[in-house]
């Protein structure tokens, strides 16, 4: 477990140890930290989008002492035969979880870096670029795992935020649905479960109805 | 405690939330404690408080640079935190990367604050930007008063 404070000391120090300037894109429950919806990770969930970039990361980190491990039984089996899986890295409790251009196949679009909420500097040596997705695009990714603990984020989410726009959401969704099949399937039976605690109108359920057929 | 969101007064706190000013001035020092409060105001003016159910965070950024030395000033497009040593310099290849035209327009402003002219070129040279940087110069020393750029860094 990592806290938010922890976190950004931690990237304050892998700036230090970069090699050359990089940027990349926070997910999961980094995300959630920096938007301050919780104070604490398992895993810190990072975007490269260039082997350069990644490797150049991993060059840093390993300069730390954190050592790479296997995913098994992190995540479920089917996910592990993708390509796009993460690498993985430990030290101690804390984990970095790194993906390259897309995350299980879901891919980080235009669309998704013109709605970034901030963008965190950290300037060491090197600087360290790291750009926070935005709170639709988070519950999206998280709605998409199938994962307990991604629900309970979801719930954490919806109950402090009242201001989210499940249009993008699922207009987000539509477009991943090229490359992700179930990608509607599983926003649908999400936003069923969260439907016993939140208000999600009708017409978000026909639209992905809709857009599912036409597929 | 009660959770109250939005723009407030105390007295607004109070009374939303059915309790005495003074108590309202407690609930408001919690929450400010917590991060969750940014005041305005103050002195002669009332104060205004905006409360959020989260933690604000506090920007020290582009924007902020920005519209501390600009006259024309911007509505962040997203929240730009820096951890580390924030430049002007830097805030100008910033600006010519966000590239729309408002943006552009306050950021030559930045110029009549510039101290280091070699950092400034390494960064444009960095992120292949030079002649950007250099129009953008043309224009703010056509408009405004500004420093003049060493005669090796002309293009």
């Amino acid at each position: 477990m990592i806290n938010t404070k922890d976190q950004e000391e931690l990237f304050e120090l892998v700036s230090k140890y970069l090699e050359a300037d990089i940027e990349c894109y926070a997910l999961g429950g980094t995300a959630m930290m920096f938007y301050g919806y919780k104070n604490t990770t398992k895993d810190i969930d990072l975007l490269f989008q260039t082997t350069k970039e990644i490797n150049t990361f991993i060059k840093a980190i390993k300069q730390l002492g954190y050592k790479e491990r296997s995913i098994k039984g992190i995540y479920p089996e089917k996910r592990l035969k993708l390509k796009s899986k993460p690498i993985m890295f430990t030290r101690g409790d804390e984990r970095f979880d790194l993906f390259l251009n897309n995350i299980f196949g879901f891919n980080i679009n235009e669309n998704i870096k013109e709605r970034c909420y901030s963008r965190q500097d950290f300037i060491g040596t090197k600087e360290l670029i790291i750009k926070i997705l935005s709170k639709e695009d988070i519950i999206l990714l998280k709605a998409i795992t199938g994962r307990e603990k991604d629900f309970e984020d979801i719930q954490t989410i919806i109950e402090q935020d009242k201001d989210i726009n499940w249009d993008v959401i699922i207009d987000e969704a539509i477009i991943q649905r090229k490359h992700k099949e179930w990608i509607l399937i599983d926003l649908e039976e999400t936003m069923k479960q969260l439907k016993k605690i939140t208000f999600l109108p009708s017409k978000l359920f026909k639209k992905i109805y809709a857009a599912e057929e036409k597929m | 405690m009660n959770v109250i969101t939005g723009t407030h007064t105390i007295e607004s706190v109070a009374k939303e939330l059915g309790i005495k000013k003074t108590s309202a001035i407690n609930v408001i020092s919690k929450l400010k404690k917590e991060g969750k409060v940014t005041v305005s105001g103050g002195g002669r003016q009332k104060r205004i408080y905006k409360i959020s159910t989260t933690q604000q965070m506090k920007t020290n950024g582009f924007y902020d640079l920005v519209n501390k030395y600009s006259k024309e000033k911007l509505v962040p497009s997203f929240k730009h935190v820096i951890h580390g040593r924030y430049t002007i310099e830097q805030a100008i290849i910033d600006g010519i990367k966000i590239g729309d035209t408002r943006t552009m327009e306050a950021t030559t402003y930045l110029f009549k604050k510039i101290t280091n002219w070699k950092r400034l070129f390494n960064l444009a040279k960095k992120n292949k930007v030079e002649t950007q940087v250099y129009n953008l110069y043309s224009k703010a020393r056509k408009t405004m008063k500004c420093r003049r750029m060493p005669k090796r860094y002309e293009l």
